[in-house]
């Protein structure tokens, strides 16, 4: 049985700029199944953030087509009008950013809580019961009500994965999140992806400069000068895969 | 409450400089549409209503002595609903023991609590007279320091004195209503004409209409009826007025300056509505990344645009509870003053529900258009594009659609610094980062530009307006040339006083004048209007007529007249060699217009004629009741001297001395007026310069915020704090300048419109256009001086910031 969740085909980005066209996805061909957790590992310019631009809708692809498969839909982000894909994204589609993209004025409860609200879902105490089950997730219920600029890097990145599961999506997308962190923090936003993966059955793309990463993913896609280069499972992520799942049982 | 509201609570009340800024930008706009509006309402309701109710007589007629009898044949004419008569003489007057005379209008009444004409409204102490004692009209309390119960002392003919005790204080609102130059007055019974060594006649009748108070040519005609009827029974007129019932004297004046004010608050209101369009379009560059973030997480066009007209229409509420009370006691202290100088009386103060409308329309309306093309290009944009975060200038583009060539103006002052450079002429370095920053935000710098420059425009234009409006009293001097005007009460020769003014040290020359009063008839012998006939000899020194066609008076002119612009009212086509027909002491007479000149319309149709045949219709030959002296200094301060002396002079001697007064007199009365009118012009014109400071504070705020990362830059290789303040202040004062060579420009236009507003609003006449530096001057030092203000805070801010915080600042 198709398992496949998102379908990338042939997709294609070109900007305009002073020095003339420049490419930064050439053909991309990709299907993510349900249940992945792919990485997509590439140096800075490779075109990584541009990809994932195209599966959030967040940028406009110049030629081919993202699929998502909802509910036995296939709905064609790129076909959706720019509210359209806002309202998609708000609900099925978790994003999460290296820079965390929190509200400053917000708490972290109304953080959490303004995906539910602009999709139409807010209802004050069962989002705020909501809000307050995915603070406990990341382990940052006790600070509830405070503004983003009063905790770590790290917890204010746990808070926008919360944020970015407001509206229980089955996909989640990130790039860089743990790009502005130290190893032990981002160690720890890596182990909350895996969770949400092994247990909660999110798919995750998420993409990273960093190689040695590659071991927490399930699926390793490397990308140079907006190419595709190796598409495949890693057999060395397994093998982490699997332990870190020994570890935690 | 939604997240959504309480991000936007958070936006209105975190950045409390911003919200305050917003605020008061609409505010200013509000409080001066507030203000006018309110104050228009207030007065063009109170004025006619306050006038009215004191039962304003339609008809004044100024005659020689009259009794009991005739004041009974004037209330049993036809038409006529009630008449009343009084005895008007002049009268210095000083508090007993003080040295400094006041010149009062003395008016005697036969019975005041009879009175039902012209009423007098009671304000202190006892409102009726008796025989002995004197009561004043509160005007007079700003010209003689006088209490209640404070005793005056009164000069007679002789040079006497008598004194009476002031009594009480009354307000006259229909009395000289609409006469700026009248003399105070005070009130007297008949009882006491006697002491006051006065005849126990009547010289004025006041007299309402049975039916048409409202309609000038119905009262014209009862009044020229009553003339008739008068000058018939031997009572000669001097003079008529005619006045509607429900139409203040001076109503279209009031209402054409608060129209003029008018225009200038709509135009403040529209030079807020660019100051609050830049705010609110550098408030939506800075929530770019917010609005990234809401459409991230699925916020939809509809939605940011709700949130941001919420975030609006909060500013503009705040702003309608600041300015909605201020506003409503500002027109209510406005038209109190107003009130106050045009003697006449507001009803209290009150809420205008029109400018209450007006207001709150302004306050919402205008945040709202000025906000919409911004907060709608918010609300459009990408989320790649507002998440991109690089907010300055052009480059905030997608590079997509970036910019890829250098302007004309850049390339422009590239070119221009090099050829300055190749000739040794350097600018440093930082002021042509400065030069450049400039013309970043061209959208922005044209908003700003536009307000500072209409600001500076403006009050360029109130000074230009001012000497406008001096000039030409200046010219309208020229008919007032005497340095001392001496009135007598009897005709005296003309030998006779010459003789004995040439005794008087400085005194050097000297003219007989004469006048007649007449009224115009039209070609169906209909009155048009009242006109006087001024008669100078004809090779008078003392005027210098402002000729627009024909010719001046000569000595063998017979039944000829030289006839002032305000004749084109009736006669639009009239041209010298034309007929007039006059009515003057009842007789119908053709006269010849031998020239036009150029005069204060709203004084009604004046005319010259030579003394030579004037006196002969007066059978006065050789004699006169007025004199025009020449003294050899012109200085207002001798010419107060010389009346003084002159008068004292001639009492001595039993002369019958009604005034003599300084040449300069009226005409500095008129100019102080004027310079009301201009204090008012200049308030609204410093509130829009004020606006412009605001606009470009904003501006510099703006520029500074959105190139912090710059400035970071800057600091690191090198520049210091003085460095950087100077970058942004340097800025400031280029956008100064090129508002100062704009306005000068734009200033032009509005000098003109303005001067002719005021001209035609104030005398009914267009006038030239006088160019003054002064304005220019004091605006160029106001706008320099503005310009560093405004760019000093934003300066130290940039000044203030770290390397490690600016570079961080994504």
């Amino acid at each position: 049985m198709d398992n496949t969740l998102i379908e990338l085909k042939n997709v294609s980005k070109t900007y305009s700029t002073a020095a003339g066209d420049f490419t930064a996805l050439k053909n991309i061909n990709l299907k993510v199944n349900a249940g992945e957790f792919v990485g997509i590992i590439g140096k800075s310019g490779a075109g990584k953030s541009t990809l994932l631009n195209m599966i959030n809708g967040v940028d406009q692809l110049t030629n081919g087509e993202v699929i998502v498969r909802d509910g036995g839909e296939n709905i064609s982000v790129h076909e959706m009008s720019e509210d359209g894909r806002a309202l998609w994204r708000g609900r099925k589609m978790g994003v999460v950013y290296q820079s965390f993209q929190l509200l400053p004025m917000l708490t972290l409860i109304e953080n959490i809580t303004l995906p539910l609200d602009l999709s139409d879902n807010f209802k004050p105490r069962e989002s705020k019961a909501r809000a307050m089950q995915l603070l406990q997730l990341v382990e940052l219920e006790e600070h509830a009500n405070k503004l983003p600029a009063f905790i770590s890097g790290g917890q204010q990145q746990r808070v926008a994965i919360a944020r970015a599961l407001a509206n229980d999506p089955s996909i989640l997308v990130a790039d860089e999140p743990t790009g502005s962190l130290d190893s032990i923090t981002a160690d720890h936003i890596l182990d909350v992806f895996e969770h949400l993966v092994s247990d909660q059955g999110k798919t995750i793309i998420m993409v990273t400069h960093d190689t040695s990463l590659a071991v927490r993913f399930t699926r390793n896609l490397r990308i140079t000068d907006g190419e595709l280069e190796h598409e495949g499972d890693s057999d060395e992520s397994k093998k982490v895969d699997k332990t870190m799942r020994r570890r935690r049982k | 409450m939604r997240p959504r509201w309480i991000k936007v609570f958070h936006d209105l009340w975190d950045n409390k400089a911003r919200t305050l800024l917003v605020v008061f930008s609409i505010a200013v706009g509000v409080f001066s549409i507030g203000v006018i509006a309110g104050a228009y309402q207030i007065i063009s309701n109170d004025m006619s209503i306050s006038y009215a109710a004191n039962q304003p007589a339609n008809v004044e007629l100024r005659t020689v002595g009259f009794n009991q009898d005739v004041l009974g044949s004037i209330q049993n004419t036809h038409g006529v609903l009630d008449a009343e008569a009084r005895r008007v003489f002049n009268m210095r007057v000083r508090v007993a023991g003080t040295e400094k005379w006041t010149t009062l209008d003395m008016v005697a009444f036969e019975d005041f609590e009879a009175n039902t004409v012209n009423l007098l409204t009671a304000l202190q102490g006892d409102v009726i007279p008796k025989k002995r004692e004197v009561v004043l009209e509160r005007d007079a309390l700003n010209h003689v320091d006088v209490q209640v119960g404070n005793v005056l002392e009164f000069q007679l003919q002789d040079g006497s004195t008598k004194t009476m005790p002031v009594v009480g204080v009354v307000q006259d609102t229909a009395m000289g209503a609409g006469d700026f130059l009248a003399s105070p007055y005070a009130y007297v019974s008949m009882s006491s004409l006697q002491y006051l060594r006065q005849p126990e006649l009547f010289n004025r009748a006041y007299v309402t209409v049975e039916t048409g108070g409202d309609d000038i040519r119905h009262i014209r005609v009862i009044g020229a009826d009553l003339k008739d009827k008068l000058e018939k029974n031997g009572t000669r007129v001097i003079r008529t007025r005619f006045s509607e019932t429900y139409e203040h004297p001076l109503a279209s004046t009031v209402n054409a300056i608060l129209g003029i004010l008018m225009a200038l608050g709509i135009l403040i209101v529209f030079l807020s509505s660019s100051l609050i369009a830049n705010t609110l379009s550098a408030l939506l560059n800075q929530h770019l990344r917010h609005i990234g973030v809401i459409k991230l997480v699925g916020g939809r066009k509809r939605q940011i645009f709700e949130m941001y007209l919420v975030l609006i229409m909060s500013f503009a509420a705040l702003a309608l509870l600041i300015t909605v009370p201020l506003g409503g006691q500002g027109a209510y202290g406005l038209a109190l003053f107003i009130s106050s100088e045009l003697n006449f009386n507001v009803l209290g103060y009150r809420i205008v529900p029109m400018a209450l409308l007006i207001q709150v329309a302004v306050g919402l309306m205008v945040p709202l258009i000025a906000g919409l093309s911004p907060v709608i290009s918010g609300s459009r944009i990408t989320v790649l594009r507002a998440l991109s975060g690089d907010l300055t200038g052009d480059e905030s583009q997608p590079q997509g659609q970036q910019q890829t060539r250098v302007s004309w103006l850049d390339r422009m002052l590239i070119r221009l610094t090099r050829i300055l450079a190749s000739r040794g002429i350097h600018f440093p370095r930082p002021f042509i980062i400065s030069l450049r920053n400039t013309f970043r935000r061209r959208g922005r710098l044209i908003l700003t530009l536009f307000t500072l420059t209409m600001g500076g425009a403006i009050f360029i234009a109130v000074f230009n307006v001012r000497a406008t409006l001096h000039a030409y009293i200046g010219s309208i001097g020229k008919y007032f040339v005497a340095d001392v005007t001496l009135d007598f009460d009897q005709p005296y020769r003309l030998r006779e006083i010459e003789q004995m003014v040439m005794q008087v040290n400085g005194v050097v020359g000297m003219e007989g004048w004469q006048f007649v009063s007449g009224e115009l008839l039209d070609v169906n012998g209909e009155v048009l209007e009242n006109i006087n006939i001024f008669g100078p000899p004809a090779d008078s020194v003392l005027i210098e007529p402002l000729l627009v066609k024909g010719r001046w008076i000569h000595a063998d002119d017979v039944r000829k007249l030289a006839l002032s612009e305000a004749a084109y009212g009736y006669f639009p086509n009239i041209e010298p060699g034309d007929q007039v027909t006059l009515k003057i002491d009842g007789r119908e007479e053709d006269w010849e217009v031998i020239g036009i000149f150029k005069f204060v319309d709203r004084e009604g149709v004046l005319a010259y004629a030579p003394y030579e045949y004037i006196s002969q219709m007066n059978n006065l030959a050789n004699r006169s009741y007025s004199f025009r002296l020449i003294t050899e200094n012109h200085e207002r301060s001798y010419q107060n001297a010389k009346a003084e002396e002159l008068d004292k002079f001639f009492r001595e001697r039993g002369f019958k001395v009604r005034v003599a007064q300084a040449g300069r007199a009226t005409l500095d009365t008129a100019v102080e007026s004027l310079d009301t009118l201009v204090v008012f012009l200049l308030i609204m014109a410093i509130l829009t310069a004020v606006v412009g400071a605001m606009g470009l504070t904003g501006t510099m705020g703006m520029n500074v915020l959105e190139r912090t990362r710059e400035i970071g830059i800057t600091r690191a290789i090198g520049a210091d704090d003085r460095a950087v303040m100077s970058m942004v202040i340097s800025e400031g004062l280029v956008i100064g300048a090129i508002s100062f060579v704009l306005a000068i420009i734009l200033s032009i236009p509005f000098t003109y419109l303005l001067s002719t507003i005021v001209s035609l609003a104030v005398f009914e006449t267009p006038i030239d256009v006088i160019y003054t530096f002064m304005g220019y001057v004091i605006w160029f030092g106001l706008v320099l001086v503005l310009s560093v203000v405004a760019s000093i805070l934003p300066a130290r801010n940039a000044a203030r910031l770290t390397i490690r915080e600016v570079l961080a600042y994504e």
